[in-house]
């Protein structure tokens, strides 16, 4: 039996993980080549990092978890206004005097909102309601996509498509610079000749922060992550550094034809 | 601070910082075993990031900045207390290693194959490496910082750490040929 010692057991981990000079790489890869012993070894480390790096699963965050995390942050975020703010100090005080209950719950309520408006979700079903309770104005009204495409361009920080849904009988209504859970994002809307609505949103992220929706479905290469609010079907998937999102009250297979048709694989 | 320059402040971190939350709460559930104590520490990670976002440079590696205040976070806890729930059995692993790699006469029982229909043995196998193993490899091989990077996570030298990726990679090696045989895997086919 070999001296283990002669075996270069720490510079085969080198190897593996492409840290070794390549004058050193060399005299490893002549050793392995008549050593069964780190050939051996090598295979094994070889094994261990590929089925963690390639097959272990990724567990989805909880979107209860998701939730808490965004509402803690909304939260410290609000504490760092009231914490400097003369106005929110006296109100702190009015509220810890106990002159004003009511203060204390219009606080607690301000955090509560600011939580739901840091997350995507909440965020994209509360704008459709406002959307369908005609309580959401346009920057810029028009039935031409190219149109909003060329207003977008100047003002967002990445291109924006405008979908044009004139084949399934939908036509634009019109969109805005927004904001979507503290991020800039592209809004536009649509409507059909029998009242349904569609409105759709771009912003820069990520679609992996956020939380496990209803369903998820794959389509020519995309993925499409589904979500199943009261009145609403939303549908979210990635393009590039952009997450796209369309909101609509048709039924979840009419959303996902919908944004099937204009997803684009990146 | 103002309202708009405090949203502004969140809206920046939440851009950089939100993407690596699936990665860290992995993390977090590898690190703890436990989906409640994961979901706590992720929370903790993310509001001292935020209160120190100020410390953050721009440009540099957001991932790495993360996974260092998230393993402090563990470190410092009380979870660590908790978190033993019977550690593998390292030098019996070793000589299980070294038996794969010096096999005596007749074979040493490796078998063909584990991968993607092994991850409840793998996670299992992760759970009981000893933490700072258990640490190294969950930084380089699943999340694939540098072995720099996983240095300043774990606050230990770049010996340290490939020390302990080493280690921790042939335990991981040697328990899950163990979990195989146990579960009547065959034998590849030179042994």
């Amino acid at each position: 039996m070999m001296d283990p010692l002669r075996h270069p057991a720490d510079e085969l981990q080198l190897l593996l993980d492409r840290q070794l000079s390549s004058d050193r790489r060399a005299e490893v890869e002549a050793h392995l080549a008549s050593c069964p012993h780190c050939q051996r070894e090598l295979d094994a480390l070889r094994r261990v990092k590929r089925v963690l790096r390639v097959d272990l699963p990724e567990h989805p965050v909880p979107s209860e978890v998701a939730a808490r995390v965004s509402a803690a942050l909304a939260a410290e975020s609000s504490a760092r206004v009231t914490r400097r703010s003369p106005a929110a100090r006296l109100w702190r005080w009015a509220a810890v005097a106990g002159l004003s209950l009511g203060a204390a719950a219009a606080v607690f309520l301000i955090v509560v909102a600011r939580g739901a408006r840091s997350d995507p979700v909440g965020a994209v079903a509360h704008d459709f309601a406002s959307y369908r309770a005609a309580t959401l104005s346009f920057q810029l009204e028009t039935p031409e996509p190219p149109t909003l495409e060329r207003f977008f361009g100047s003002r967002m920080p990445f291109p924006t498509r405008v979908f044009d849904f004139g084949m399934m009988g939908f036509r634009l209504a019109g969109g805005k610079v927004h904001r979507l859970a503290g991020r800039q994002s592209a809004l536009f809307a649509y409507e059909n000749a029998s009242g349904q609505r569609v409105l759709c949103q771009m912003y820069q992220g990520r679609l992996s922060e956020l939380p496990p929706g209803a369903e998820e479905r794959e389509h020519d290469g995309v993925r499409f992550r589904i979500y199943l609010t009261a009145g609403s079907t939303l549908v979210f998937w990635q393009e590039g550094s952009v997450v796209c999102v369309l909101a609509t009250d048709g039924d979840l297979e009419a959303a996902v034809l919908l944004a099937y048709a204009k997803a684009i694989k990146t | 601070m103002s309202h708009d320059d405090a949203a502004e402040r969140q809206a920046r971190f939440e851009s950089l910082a939100l993407p690596f939350m699936r990665a860290l709460y992995n993390t977090a559930l590898r690190l703890t075993g436990n989906a409640d104590e994961a979901g706590d520490l992720l929370q903790e990670t993310y509001l001292r990031a935020y209160r120190t976002f100020d410390n953050f440079r721009p440009g540099t590696n957001c991932k790495a900045w993360l996974f260092t205040i998230l393993h402090s976070v563990f470190i410092n806890s009380r979870l660590k207390a908790r978190r033993e729930v019977g550690p593998l059995p390292v030098d019996e692993l070793e000589e299980r290693f070294h038996l794969f790699v010096e096999p005596p006469e007749g074979g040493s029982g490796d078998v063909e194959a584990w991968g993607a229909h092994w991850t409840g043995e793998v996670e299992a196998a992760l759970r009981a490496l000893p933490e700072a193993f258990r640490a190294a490899v969950l930084l380089v091989d699943v999340q694939e910082l540098t072995y720099e990077e996983a240095g300043t996570a774990l606050g230990c030298p770049v010996g340290t750490v490939r020390s302990r990726l080493f280690r921790g990679r042939r335990l991981l090696f040697a328990a899950l040929q163990h979990y195989a045989l146990r579960a009547g895997y065959p034998r590849s086919p030179e042994q």
